[in-house]
């Protein structure tokens, strides 16, 4: 495990936190009693094997799921106590995510996919188009904004993922395998991204199994059995 | 509105499939369409015909509906005279209905109508003039047969052709006309009320009293009161005629109730049966909608907006259908015995049909409705793991 020090403050804070859920009666105890700290600026790689607890501690941190015991803050509010919709409103606004399967609309270009969580959130059409083309000139693909997702390569399509999600400008960016669909040359390309995103202040948590992604970034946590590896 | 203009693009995404639901259920708006048009159509069609010269009220033997049976009102001048006198009335016209044989021309049938052509609602005119003592007015089917005005018919009764001989009569063609009542290929000609009064030995007998009420007055008040002074007789409002042939003919409106009900039902389990599989198949993007932050609401209105859009494309469609359907049934339907040809049994009445129009919409949106909130209260996190490797 590496870690390089931080001296920004606590942008996240997991304390203890548990999550438990029942699979054709067994009960799975998928995290279990996890702490971490993620501070502005954080650069977190979660690695280990497949069933070690990333992907379910990923959404933990990301207010997508809630925890069974123990509690997540992040941006100071305690994302466990909120109600469904608070927390719905809470990742659109503070949370970016990105997926291995990329999950853009088909039907909807690239500028369009980059939009959607922008008019969620109500941010007006003329501002929400100069943003979105931002974003999509920022993450290289400033020459693909009217693309659909299948006019363009599995790489494109994660970099017009990885734009949405920063499109209400989150205070984190979690990445879930973001490039579990990509070969090894773009997988290096989407590393570069990340850094350079993360230089510009972007706090990332990514779970990965690619060892490349993983040592690129600024500290590790290797989770084995639903617990940190010391 | 751009996650509906996602909704309105997802339907191009699987065009086949959208085109086959589309088709799927324009075929059930179509036969809802037309049992809507059938169900209130007939009333409507009678009502309006029953209405077109301007009588609202039709006075017949006790126990008959008009021309139903060969029984007449007796003692029809003063009859008629009593009821004139009524100040609820402001015309009576007094009809004498007969078959009666074409001398001459292999002794065809006519049905001959005896008028008073001061006040009749008979026939329209479509050309010359009505008839005088010794005239008559032909139908289309005659006229189809080739007599013009100025041409004359031999009229005369039924029986032993001695008797008949002798009560035979020429009558000069004095005008065209539309019958409004006459059935189809019924070969219709109207009299005066004496020539066929003379020709069936019935001097002083109608089939039918036709009753023009005074202006601003209720039919059916006025009828009831009318039914009070002649008890002997069977006066009936327009309103109640259509009534009691509503009755008659409530086996139409019975299958057309229960056909349209299965229109319905089948709209909505096409529709539900569709948005089922379309939300199926995008559980893991809709999990991930929701991950990135997009609210229940928005999902739900844009699946809603999506069924929405394939509904009113397949109510459009089954529209069409639905018209050129009714159009070849009423060709089929018009021929039905005893009814007047100007009946229609599918008539296109906007409001009741704007009224199914916001029933199919209701009904695609609610089936859409169930599938959709099923998929927001799937767990994002647990389905994100099923459709991630």
């Amino acid at each position: 495990m590496r870690e390089t020090s931080l001296g920004g403050s606590a942008l996240l804070e997991a304390r203890d936190v548990r999550r438990e859920y029942r699979l054709k009666g067994d009960l799975i105890e998928a995290v279990r009693g996890i702490s971490l700290e993620v501070r502005s600026g954080d650069f977190l790689a979660l690695v280990g094997p497949s069933g070690s607890g990333k992907s379910t501690l990923l959404h933990l941190l990301g207010a997508v799921d809630r925890p069974t015991s123990g509690s997540v803050l992040l941006d100071g509010s305690d994302v466990a106590a909120m109600s469904d919709p608070e927390r719905a409103r809470f990742r659109l606004e503070h949370v970016g995510l990105v997926f291995q399967r990329f999950h853009l609309l088909p039907m909807l270009s690239a500028l369009e996919n980059v939009e959607l969580p922008m008019a969620e959130a109500g941010v007006g059409r003329r501002e929400r188009h100069d943003r979105a083309t931002a974003l999509l000139r920022r993450v290289g693909l400033g020459d693909r904004m009217n693309h659909r997702p299948g006019e363009i390569s599995g790489g494109q399509r994660q970099r017009v993922a990885v734009a949405r999600a920063l499109a209400n400008g989150p205070s984190l960016l979690l990445a879930d395998e973001p490039t579990g669909e990509l070969d090894r040359r773009t997988s290096a390309d989407m590393l570069e991204l990340f850094q350079s995103l993360n230089e510009d202040g972007t706090s990332i948590v990514v779970a990965t199994h690619d060892l490349q992604l993983a040592e690129g970034a600024r500290r590790q946590l290797v989770l084995v059995d639903g617990r940190i590896q010391p | 509105m751009l996650i509906l203009r996602y909704s309105a693009r997802e339907l191009l995404r699987h065009p086949a499939r959208s085109l086959l639901a589309v088709l799927g259920v324009a075929v059930a708006c179509a036969m809802l369409l037309d049992m809507i048009m059938l169900g209130g159509g007939l009333n409507a069609s009678f009502r309006s015909l029953l209405t077109t010269a301007g009588y609202e009220l039709r006075v017949s033997p006790a126990g008959t509906l008009p021309f139903d049976t060969g029984a007449t009102i007796p003692e029809a001048r003063a009859t008629r005279e009593a009821i004139e006198r009524s100040e609820s009335v402001s015309g009576v016209g007094p009809v004498l209905a007969a078959n009666l044989l074409e001398a001459g021309r292999d002794d065809s049938r006519l049905f001959v109508l005896g008028v008073d052509p001061g006040e009749q609602g008979i026939y329209v005119l479509e050309d010359g003039l009505d008839p005088g003592p010794d005239e008559v007015v032909i139908g289309r089917e005659l006229a189809d047969e080739g007599l013009s005005i100025g041409d004359s018919v031999v009229l005369r009764p039924p029986g032993s052709f001695a008797d008949a001989s002798a009560a035979a009569r020429p009558f000069r063609i004095s005008g065209q006309a539309d019958f409004l009542y006459a059935s189809a290929g019924e070969r219709s000609v109207a009299l005066n009320l004496e020539a066929v009064a003379d020709l069936t030995d019935r001097p002083d007998e109608a089939s039918l009293m036709m009753v023009r009420v005074a202006g601003g007055l209720d039919p059916e008040e006025v009828a009831a009161s009318l039914q009070a002074q002649f008890p002997g007789l069977q006066i009936a409002s327009v309103g109640q005629l259509v009534e009691q042939a509503a009755n008659r003919l409530s086996y139409f409106r019975q299958l057309a109730a229960i056909l349209g009900t299965v229109s319905l039902v089948v709209t909505t389990l096409l529709i539900g049966t569709i948005m089922a599989v379309s939300i199926n198949d995008r559980y893991g993007t809709i999990a991930a909608l929701r991950a990135i932050g997009i609210s229940r609401r928005s999902l739900v209105a844009a699946f809603a907006v999506e069924s929405l859009l394939l509904c009113l494309a397949a109510a459009s469609v089954g529209l069409v259908l639905g018209l050129l359907v009714a159009g070849q049934l009423e060709k089929i339907l018009s021929d039905f015995p005893g009814l007047p040809a100007a009946i229609r049994f599918f008539v296109l009445d906007t409001s009741r049909i704007a009224w199914a129009a916001a029933g199919v919409l209701i009904a695609g949106v609610g089936a859409a409705l169930v599938p959709a909130i099923r998929a927001m209260n799937a767990p994002i996190a647990s389905t994100l793991h099923r459709e991630e490797p």
